[in-house]
């Protein structure tokens, strides 16, 4: 099994692992670098738990292979901890009670600071298409719904 | 599973050679959200894959040409979406792209993935049946077209040779005065594998109320193999739409469907809801044309 370099810019830091060829994006996030956000669900992309964004796009980093990643320009939720539309989400979801066990919620407010950077009135509906690769296993669907319009609206405040 | 290697060619040309001399021992990799779990959970175990997501200006792309649409074989899901080119007439495409995986998936899953997986979990596959795409394969010795009816040969198996990659799909727009339209039922709306899935493409004669020519295919209708219900097909065709017509045609489609119970539903609620699509497709495509002609 042959182990190969990759370079990844992982919340703004270069950063260099060896990976081997089926190594998943997630494995290195939270195996080599620590970032425990990313969390492990399902492994088979059903749950979502696993959301990161990968060049400004919101992906499950349980299906993609680090080999893949060479190059690419990774965000996590500790990659966020300064932003501002996070800090106001995590406010929100602080204030509806939109975290009950809490596993589902670092990819909870990935997608919805993906959301939150397109719009700024989302609808209920664009809310669920957003927020509908993520499972909450505690069914605290409507708290989270919440918390993401209400995010999203103090963001252009 | 601990002995594979993974190639990553430098160009496509590099790509097709290596596929050329390893073919069979090789499983192409384009996102890998269909081929991951699939290998981790040692259903397939190839041993080695070939990485050809780097070929995104090559094979990423949608374009209008020639009276058709081509969509590259690494274009995503997200892309489909986000194309202007299936609102209207052609919205099959738009309607299953909507609800294919979720966003984190669209965004990188590819229409290449989707039909090579070959599955009657692949929401594109029966989509681009009704609307008679046709395949470009390429090998280091040339390329060739492949229609998709063809191209589908059993559950995760495909025409493919072991020397070729699927590069584009195309289809041409369909002629005359027509709808299309697509239906699939899941335990819930997104990332979920069908029970059934249905697309449709209805051509009306101008008395808009004959059919000229329809295109059904289902996700399963023998066994567990997305095809055309070619009889069901063939006994709308010159016929005038009404309440009677959709019922006989209902029971033509349950003669050629032959489905089968699993864990996610029984064969008899399978074939309750795909003879319901075809009503619900039927009516719709038609009550569309009506409308646009007006």
């Amino acid at each position: 099994m042959t182990r190969r370099v990759i370079s990844l810019n992982v919340n703004g830091a270069e950063r260099s692992v060896q990976v081997g060829p089926l190594e998943r994006l997630i494995d290195v996030l939270r195996d080599e670098l620590w970032l425990k956000s990313v969390k492990e669900g399902c492994s088979t992309g059903d749950c979502g738990i696993c959301a990161v964004m990968v060049d400004g796009k919101l992906v499950n980093s349980c299906l993609m292979l680090a080999a893949q990643c060479d190059g690419r320009r990774v965000l996590t939720l500790e990659g966020l901890q300064n932003d501002l539309t996070m800090k106001r989400l995590q406010g929100s979801f602080i204030a509806n009670n939109a975290a009950q066990c809490g596993f589902c919620t670092p990819a909870m407010l990935m997608a919805s600071w993906d959301l939150a950077r397109h719009s700024s009135k989302p609808s209920t509906e664009e809310v669920k298409v957003a927020m509908s690769g993520i499972l909450c296993r505690c069914t605290g669907y409507y708290q989270i719904i919440d918390s993401v319009k209400q995010g999203c609206r103090e963001e252009r405040r | 599973m601990s002995s594979v290697e993974l190639y990553s060619p430098t160009d496509l040309a590099d790509a097709l050679r290596f596929i050329e001399h390893k073919g069979e021992e090789v499983a192409v990799i384009a996102s890998g959200t269909d081929l991951i779990p699939r290998m981790r959970k040692r259903q397939v175990s190839p041993s080695v894959l070939l990485d050809i997501s780097s070929f995104q200006s090559d094979l990423r792309y949608v374009r209008q040409s020639d009276g058709g649409v081509s969509l590259g074989a690494l274009t995503t899901l997200t892309d489909v979406l986000e194309s202007s080119l299936f609102n209207g007439k052609l919205s099959v495409i738009h309607e299953a792209a909507e609800i294919f995986g979720a966003p984190q998936v669209r965004n990188v899953a590819t229409v290449g993935g989707n039909v090579c997986s070959a599955a009657s979990s692949e929401d594109l596959i029966p989509v681009l049946m009704a609307l008679g795409a046709r395949l470009k394969v390429i090998s280091s010795g040339g390329e060739r077209t492949v229609p998709i009816k063809d191209f589908v040969v059993g559950k995760r198996e495909t025409a493919l040779k072991p020397s070729e990659i699927l590069a584009e799909v195309r289809f041409d727009y369909p002629k005359g005065k027509y709808w299309t339209g697509f239906e699939k039922l899941g335990r819930r709306n997104m990332l979920i594998i069908s029970l059934v899935s249905m697309a449709m493409r209805l051509t009306l004669e101008d008395d808009l109320s004959t059919v000229r020519s329809a295109s059904i295919a289902l996700n399963r209708v023998s066994g567990r193999v997305p095809a055309l219900a070619s009889k069901t097909e063939e006994f709308l065709v010159g016929s005038k739409l009404s309440e009677k017509t959709i019922v006989e045609a209902q029971k033509v489609l349950a003669t050629e469907l032959a489905l089968t119970s699993d864990f996610r539903s029984s064969a008899a609620y399978r074939m309750e809801i795909a003879q319901v699509y075809l009503k619900r497709l039927l009516l719709r495509c038609s009550e569309r044309i009506r409308r646009e002609t007006e």
